[in-house]
């Protein structure tokens, strides 16, 4: 298919010189074009997502426990959550674990991207070294892990002990909970952390060797031209992040046993979304709810967008 | 290459330099070594009770407490019906097709949306977004339902066609981002010498976007190597399992944990994860990329 | 231009038709049909079977080994068995229900049972036992009874009977100077002997869990001290009283600090093998009754010498406070295979090689003549004797019959052990989260 389409877009290349008719006719070949490129993904789409996803804003309205048909109860399910506490509850827990984790990811798998893109021994070995604790963050093993640093005789509690710090358990009580999942979360920075370190590979390098000529400092060069040049990737690390926090379970799951406890300190919004469908049978509930998220998200994103415009640089400017 | 950390007065200061140099140079290794270490105790503690006998699994933090065994890498190897090297092989084909059907089909939508002028453009692009936002738990039903209807049960279908599809918008975002980092002026170049949207797509953009591919192979590959419920749902043979159902039969809430064979089992598990990564990295994230930016 | 109209066409096409084959799929459920004679479980055994059950690695061993033995016995027959740990396996099992896909045998216990049969999901044994299909007679009638749904009708077969023990860290104990609780002990003797031993426990010992929150024990207590766990209409029985008093009674001992701490419990793993008691951190606690084994089985790693045995739960003026808590096969009423799921079922529960294999390891053999050949095993270990032993003497006991309403695990489990914590925490006092929880598990149960 290349092969017969190509001569076409080549005799339209010249663009400049371009009369109205073949403007018109070249932008409807660059529509099929793209048509083919999108094909997987438009199949994908009709087929595999849009479907399952239009079902479960259906079923947001009805009563749904997973064995029997769906009934429609309307808003029932949205009205239920302004007074259900452990909603309530999962939202805050949620909103604090978003403000605090994803700038505490940002700055430090950034920080990490910095110190380790430069000419240095055993590089490649630093790399996967500190990329090993994202490739287990969901792993079942995890709670075990975690227990064996921050439970009451863990690592952490050992280490006071040895600076004559007494401390209970960090996992187990509810002011710290949820303080240990963020850590988890930082702990697992790998992800983020290549694509900021793939994004510094792309500074072109003729742009530093210009700004020393002018004399600027590694700070200097750092703000006026690493930043910039990463804005599109810190942007996506920025809005994937926050996504992702908002959607945060597996950690949570994996170290509170699926109970969100204790008292519903790690009870995220996912993992409450989770244990209504899937636990309590209640998947209309779980529906609503995950698209209330849907709807917040939303927000967000468009939020991100809106502002993407006043400090993120595209090359395709 | 030219880096934020190089000092750049060199010819000014050469003997100065050399000694700053030795001296960034070990102050930098102490720091990521510290650093290191801290970060992958949890790590190292695993590794080191995988080489416990079940029962001492937990007696203390130390690294070398409690007597030496390499029983549960063979008792783990051997475990369940069809022991572990079947579990790796079909990780493995599912994660190196998951992988094939990821690059594909993302780079193509990527390349649409960051370069190509098409009507709905904004709108679709839109909605590939607000896919990422809905969490996945309440697809889970209708999605089974739809794989179940088309009797792609226990085959690995539902997890690979997703892929070959596109349906993980992260990586198409992904994508996209790093297309619109590279200027456009290359595209205008390679267009006047005569190259077609395919044509840069596969001789300018795809080069220049290694850095991407690299990072989108390997997340896809974590991802599907990691992945628990999609073969808890759709694989419901044992001749089927991949490592992560596997892994989890060693845990029994209601019975007896084998936690010993499920450190080893994680250990050699995280192998080719680590493995692909240097791999990876090597051929993608440090050189072709900044060669083909010159 | 065009192109993208009719794209978009096909798109809402698309979607529409997966909508609506979804909700056909769906909107099917509930009313599985069970008449017609077929569902006696006579007929031909022949053609495949889906097997499930939840366990791990040592659980699943024994299981396809029972299933080899099925398969050879029954020429035409193909079974394949699927399981997972227990929470993942009732998600699968969710889904699978929801698509009309459930695998002709699933194994389910008395706690989750309603739910299914609530919606008409599965099938009613009694036909099959009627038609000689499933033998019920080597087991004892208490414990077939709890296989019963709310209409009577018997919908799983119980093969294994778990219970719940105190669990007693026999070293400990002497350490503090204390005598094990004689058979017939009451909760008052219990909760003395409770604080007797934690004045003369070594530093770092814990006479006990703080146990408020798990819900066996509460049964337990209900059980002995003669109150309702649920009335007829399948919500809660007992009084805001009864439970304030139970809670109380917690309270005091975790605030005289003989039970374990909120955070120190709040972070105990899940498993009997992983807890502080399998540590030698408790000197009792309630585990489940074939714990005992990889708790020894810890202990002696720990190589402090500790020693640990099982007792029976408390009693009280109303009898015996152990609950058995079986398990067992059911069949779905979308099976289509029920003459074979049905030979499965029998198989499984009376054959006795089969049983041998399987070695009541989930809760002690339900088929009398089954435990008895284990018990006069002279291979078998010291410890399983005596789980299977106290199982003996807890069936001797004429144990309560619990049935558990729908919504049980999902809604009731749970918020017992949040409720608890909140006290535990200081967040509510015990009047305000037995309010609280009252209210809530009566909204989730009976469903």
């Amino acid at each position: 298919m290349t092969q017969q389409l190509a001569p076409g877009i080549i005799a339209d290349a010249p663009g400049s010189q371009w009369s109205k008719g073949t403007r018109s006719r070249s932008k409807r070949r660059e529509a099929l074009v793209a048509l083919l490129f999108l094909t997987p993904w438009l199949i994908g789409l009709v087929l595999l997502t849009l479907g399952p996803m239009l079902y479960s804003l259906y079923l947001s309205f009805t009563d749904y426990d997973l064995l029997s048909a769906p009934t429609w109860v309307g808003l029932d399910n949205f009205v239920e959550m302004t007074t259900d506490p452990r909603f309530l509850a999962s939202v805050g827990v949620t909103l604090i674990y978003v403000a605090v984790s994803v700038p505490l990811l940002l700055v430090v798998s950034m920080l990490v991207a910095l110190l380790l893109n430069s000419k240095m021994k055993f590089l490649t070995g630093y790399r996967a070294l500190f990329y090993l604790p994202s490739l287990i963050g969901a792993s079942v093993a995890i709670a075990a892990l975690w227990r064996q640093v921050f439970g009451d005789e863990g690592l952490l509690n050992a280490f006071l002990a040895f600076l004559g710090i007494e401390h209970g358990s960090w996992v187990g009580n509810p002011d710290t909970a949820l303080g240990t999942i963020v850590v988890l979360t930082v702990w697992a920075f790998g992800s983020t952390m290549i694509i900021f370190l793939a994004g510094l590979r792309q500074v072109p390098g003729e742009l530093y060797e210009a700004a020393s000529v002018d004399g600027a400092g590694p700070l200097r060069r750092f703000f006026s031209i690493t930043v910039p040049m990463l804005t599109p990737l810190i942007f996506f690390n920025a809005l994937m992040g926050t996504i992702n926090a908002f959607q945060a379970f597996t950690g949570a799951y994996v170290i509170s046993g699926g109970t969100g406890g204790p008292v519903n300190s790690t009870l995220f919004y996912t993992l409450y979304l989770y244990q209504r469908g899937f636990a309590q049978l209640d998947m209309g509930y779980a529906s609503a709810m995950a698209w209330l998220l849907v709807l917040v998200l939303a927000a967000f994103t468009a939020l991100f967008f809106w502002s993407s415009r006043y400090w993120v640089f595209y090359g395709d400017k | 290459m030219a880096t934020t950390s190089l000092p750049v007065p060199r010819r000014l200061f050469p003997a100065r330099l050399v000694k700053n140099r030795l001296l960034t140079g070990i102050i930098r290794h102490t720091l990521l070594v510290c650093l290191l270490v801290v970060i992958l105790y949890p790590l190292l503690w695993m590794v080191a009770a995988s080489f416990r006998p079940n029962n001492e699994i937990f007696n203390g933090l130390g690294l070398f407490s409690g007597s030496f065994t390499l029983e549960n890498y063979a008792n783990g190897w051997a475990a369940g019906q069809q022991g572990f090297s079947r579990y790796f092989l079909n990780s493995t084909l599912v994660t190196v097709l998951s992988i094939v059907g990821n690059l594909i089909s993302c780079s193509l939508t990527a390349y649409a949306f960051a370069r190509l002028e098409f009507p709905f453009k904004r709108t679709l692009f839109a909605i590939l977004l607000g896919t990422m936002l809905l969490p996945y738990h309440v697809t889970l039903v209708p999605q089974y339902v739809l794989f179940n209807e088309l009797g792609w049960i226990n085959t690995y279908l539902p997890l690979i066609v997703p892929r070959f599809l596109g349906t993980e918008a992260f990586f198409i975002f992904l994508m996209v981002q790093f297309i619109r980092t590279l200027p456009r002026e290359l595209d205008e170049s390679a267009r006047l010498d005569g190259a077609g949207h395919f044509g840069i797509f596969a001789r300018i953009i795809m080069p220049l976007a290694l850095p991407a591919i690299g990072t989108t192979a390997m997340f896809t590959f974590i991802a599907s190597w990691n992945d628990f419920l999609g073969p808890l749902l759709y694989l419901n043979r044992a001749d089927l399992h991949t490592v992560p159902i596997a892994l989890n039969t060693f845990l029994d809430s209601t019975g007896e944990n084998a936690f010993g064979e499920l450190f080893a089992m994680s250990t050699l598990s995280l192998a080719p994860i680590v493995g692909f990564f240097i791999v990876s990295q090597r051929l993608l994230i440090e050189g072709i990329a900044t060669t083909g930016m010159k | 231009m065009t192109w993208t109209r009719s794209a978009l066409g096909v798109l809402a096409l698309g979607t529409s038709a997966l909508l609506l084959t979804g909700c056909g799929a769906s909107g099917d459920g509930g009313g599985g049909g069970n008449g017609g004679g077929a569902n006696d479980g006579t007929g031909e055994i022949t053609g495949s079977i889906e097997i499930a059950w939840w366990g791990g690695d040592a659980r699943n061993e024994k299981t396809n080994a029972v299933i080899d033995m099925f398969v050879e016995a029954n020429e035409g027959v193909e079974a394949n068995g699927q399981s997972a740990d227990f929470q993942a396996y009732f998600d699968r099992l969710n889904v699978q229900a929801a698509s009309q896909s459930l695998p002709c045998a699933v194994q389910l216990q008395g706690r989750q049972l309603n739910d299914y049969t609530s919606r008409d999901l599965l099938l009613p044994l009694d036909p099959m036992i009627e038609s000689g299909a499933i033998d019920v007679s080597d087991i004892p009638e208490a414990v077939v009874d709890a296989g019963r749904g709310e209409d009577g009708n018997l919908y799983f077969l119980p093969y294994g009977a778990a219970y719940d023990a105190v669990g007693i860290n026999t070293t400990l104990a002497e350490q503090a100077g204390v005598e094990l609780p004689e058979e017939g002990y009451t909760w008052d003797d219990f909760v003395t002997f409770l604080e007797d031993a934690a004045a003369g426990l070594p530093e770092g010992t814990r006479a006990i869990d703080s146990n408020g929150g798990r819900p066996n024990f509460f049964i337990g207590w209900t059980q002995a001290n003669g109150k309702t766990l649920f009335s007829e209409d399948g919500k809660l029985g007992f009084s805001q009283d009864d439970l304030v008093e139970y809670w109380t009674m917690w309270e005091d001992l975790r605030e005289a600090g003989v039970t374990e701490t909120a955070e120190r419990t709040a972070e105990e793993p899940s498993g009997p093998d992983q807890g502080y008691f399998a540590n030698g951190q408790l000197m009792s606690d309630t585990i489940p009754g074939n714990a005992l084994t990889p708790v020894t089985a810890v202990l002696e790693g720990k190589g402090e010498g500790h020693e640990v045995t099982t007792i029976a739960y408390p009693s009280g003026p109303e009898g015996s406070g152990n609950a058995l808590y079986p398990s067992g096969f059911a069949i779905p009423a979308s099976c289509d295979n029920v003459p074979t799921a049905a030979a499965f079922v029998d198989f499984f529960t009376n054959d006795m090689e089969a049983g041998l294999v399987f070695a009541s390891d989930n809760g002690a053999a339900t088929n009398t003549a089954v435990l008895e050949a284990q018990l006069a095993d002279p291979e078998l270990s010291e410890t399983k004797k005596h789980e299977l032993e106290l199982f003996q003497e807890i069936v001797a006991n004429d144990p309560p019959t619990i049935v558990f309403p729908p919504g049980y695990q999902a809604t009731f489990e749970a918020a017992f052990r949040q409720a608890y914590e909140q006290i535990a925490f200081g967040n509510q006092s015990v009047e305000e989260a037995a309010a609280a929880f009252i209210e809530q598990a009566n909204a989730g149960l009976g469903g």
